[in-house]
């Protein structure tokens, strides 16, 4: 590639103003990242200045084959699987509902599509309190609803399957916004040509969905089914905020920052930093991700070429 | 002849097409009423938790407790200065906007000497440190080695330690890189042919040209600090220097029930926010999902 500014010693300004930014990429986020799976092996703590051992697999066969604690984390996995398939197929099936419906040349569709999306700007601190407040048990407005079907719920606070069945609501609430722009913006590379040609031709209207529009959509579906699929495997930070560490509530990710960085609200199983142990689970969910997200693009990209051919 | 034949069609075809188009009408309208009916459904509970949020900061905590979900009979305002005070607010919000703002312009000054190289392939191995940034989203978290290298570097608890770990997002390298490639190459030729330097060019020239790139960026990784509690939890202690979502948590922890109050902090938490999505959302929404689109 040619290069223009200057020859000799100022051949070198480039390699200089990069490094900050480079060094800062390799200390901060990716020699950590991988370094993630040397911790693993290990029985690193928390504590400033505390000796590191080698333990090879050890982590890893406490883990997988321990007792309660391997109980409890086959549980936490089998939750994580099952919080994903719930999440990514209502999160999914919703954001191109709710896409297709504000493609229409309707009223409002811009308010609409900012309402939506705005719970992705809020973070978690305030979604969680917003929830938290809007599911309030003792009179709150969702209450008030379910009361009326002569029922009572205690929401985050109730049963773990029914604190994980508002954790799982929240997320799909959190971030439909996301899949439905990424759906619209497929969506509108749509030519209204194709679809008024199909509907000549004598087309229904789910007849001109399911042969005109999905197809044509492929990309954004890829899109969407891989970034679910993989975001909701390692969600776990609404499940810190809104219930906290609690017995038949924790999915994988939780599991790896409570092991590794402690928690304060009432746990009987998490001892304080165990950071070899908290490595060990976080490789294990990184494989499960792997995995799963591996397996998904590959289907996709078959079924891809096959629509192609 | 001719003239008939051809006035002939031209009445005929309105009336043929006319049909069709009222039929078509009156299906269309009702496709609209049910998907209005839907879009209301769902405004109602995408709204109506913020409204919960307004109605609660407004009212006493006796009101409260007495009718959580009722509509609010005061304009309680004095929780808003009750949160301003005992949530120790002004503190933590100028932590936050110190946190945010240093980290923010560092990492977008950083980024854009690692972006032009990187677009223009200026430095050897180009291709190979892009890969490195795009291969980043898949790697397994760098949570727990982060730590222990904050806690031997000594950072740990200190606002320099959580400042270092927001100099990073691979995916504002992307958005730059992708959109320094639409600047045409002959830009740098003609800038050296006038005497211009390597770094006058990205100060003076580049970056005027790239700005949408630069403010998405900005709002991308601002937004990400700003909302961050994870982070926080684990590496501030010292409650002086927390930034305002963990001393909100906290301060909910301590003040459980007296949700009025909650909520007016919470509303002034989410407000700056809220006000910021509302005049750049276009920025905001294609940082959001400039990653996830394919090339």
């Amino acid at each position: 590639m040619s290069y223009y500014f200057g020859r000799g010693n100022s051949r070198w300004i480039p390699y200089l103003l990069i490094l900050p930014g480079m060094l800062l990429y390799f200390i901060v986020a990716l020699g950590p990242s991988l370094a993630t799976a040397v911790y693993s092996f290990t029985d690193a703590t928390g504590i400033t200045g505390g000796a590191v051992h080698w333990i090879g697999l050890e982590n890893y066969r406490e883990f997988l084959t321990m007792g309660m604690a391997a109980r409890d984390n086959y549980a936490a996995l089998l939750r994580t699987l099952k919080f994903c398939f719930f999440v990514s197929i209502i999160q999914f099936a919703l954001g191109l509902f709710v896409a297709m419906l504000l493609n229409q040349r309707l009223k409002g569709t811009k308010f609409f599509r900012a309402l939506f999306f705005m719970p992705v700007i809020l973070g978690v601190t305030v979604i969680s309190l917003i929830w938290m407040l809007f599911l309030y048990p003792l009179g709150g407005p969702v209450e008030k609803v379910v009361e009326l079907f002569g029922s009572h719920l205690e929401f985050l606070g109730g049963q773990p399957n029914e604190a994980f069945a508002c954790v799982i609501f929240i997320q799909i609430w959190a971030n439909m916004g996301f899949t439905m722009v990424i759906f619209l913006a497929g969506l509108q590379t749509i030519s209204d040509e194709v679809i008024e040609a199909a509907r000549i031709d004598g087309a229904s209207g789910w007849q001109v969905f399911r042969y005109v529009t999905w197809p044509l959509l492929t990309p954004s579906v890829n899109t969407n089914l891989v970034l679910n699929i993989i975001g909701s495997l390692q969600a776990w930070q609404l499940f810190l905020i809104l219930i906290g560490y609690r017995n038949g509530t924790q999915v994988l990710g939780y599991v790896v920052y409570a092991q590794a960085f402690g928690q304060v609200s009432g746990s009987t199983t998490a001892n304080s930093f165990r950071q070899g142990y908290g490595a060990a689970a976080s490789i294990v969910l990184f494989v499960l991700v792997l995995v799963i997200g591996l397996t998904t693009d590959y289907f996709l990209r078959r079924r891809e070429e096959r629509l192609l051919a | 002849m001719n003239t008939t034949v051809e006035s002939d069609l031209a009445s005929a075809q309105p009336a043929a097409e006319k049909a069709p188009v009222t039929m078509r009408r009156i299906r269309l309208n009702w496709v609209h009423v049910g998907s209005y009916a839907v879009l209301l459904v769902l405004t109602v509970l995408y709204l109506g938790p913020l409204l919960m949020l307004l109605n609660t900061a407004l009212k006493t905590l006796p009101q409260f407790m007495r009718d959580a979900a009722g509509l609010t009979a005061t304009l309680h305002l004095q929780n808003f200065t009750d949160a301003w005070q005992k949530a120790n607010f002004p503190k933590y919000m100028t932590n936050s906007l110190l946190y945010t703002i240093l980290a923010t312009l560092a990492y977008v000054i950083t980024a854009v000497f690692v972006a032009f190289p990187l677009a223009r392939r200026y430095v050897k191995a180009g291709n190979f440190l892009y890969t490195l940034f795009l291969i980043a989203l898949f790697l397994p978290p760098a949570l727990i080695p982060q730590f222990q290298l904050i806690l031997r570097l000594g950072l740990y608890n200190k606002p320099l330690g959580y400042i270092l770990l927001f100099l990073v997002n691979p995916i504002g390298i992307i958005i730059l890189v992708s959109y320094i490639k639409t600047i045409p190459k002959e830009l740098d030729e003609a800038a050296v042919i006038d005497g211009c330097g390597y770094f006058r060019f990205v100060i003076q020239i580049l970056l005027p040209l790239i700005k949408p790139a630069i403010a998405t960026v900005t709002v991308l990784h601002a937004i990400g600090i700003w909302n961050d509690y994870v982070l926080a939890n684990i590496y501030l202690t010292s409650k002086a220097l927390y930034p305002i979502t963990r001393g909100l948590i906290v301060f909910q922890g301590i003040y459980g029930t007296n949700w009025p109050v909650i909520a007016a902090a919470t509303l002034m938490l989410a407000l700056p926010m809220m006000v910021l999505y509302l005049f750049l959302q276009r920025y905001v929404i294609s940082g959001f999902t400039a990653g996830s689109v394919r090339g």
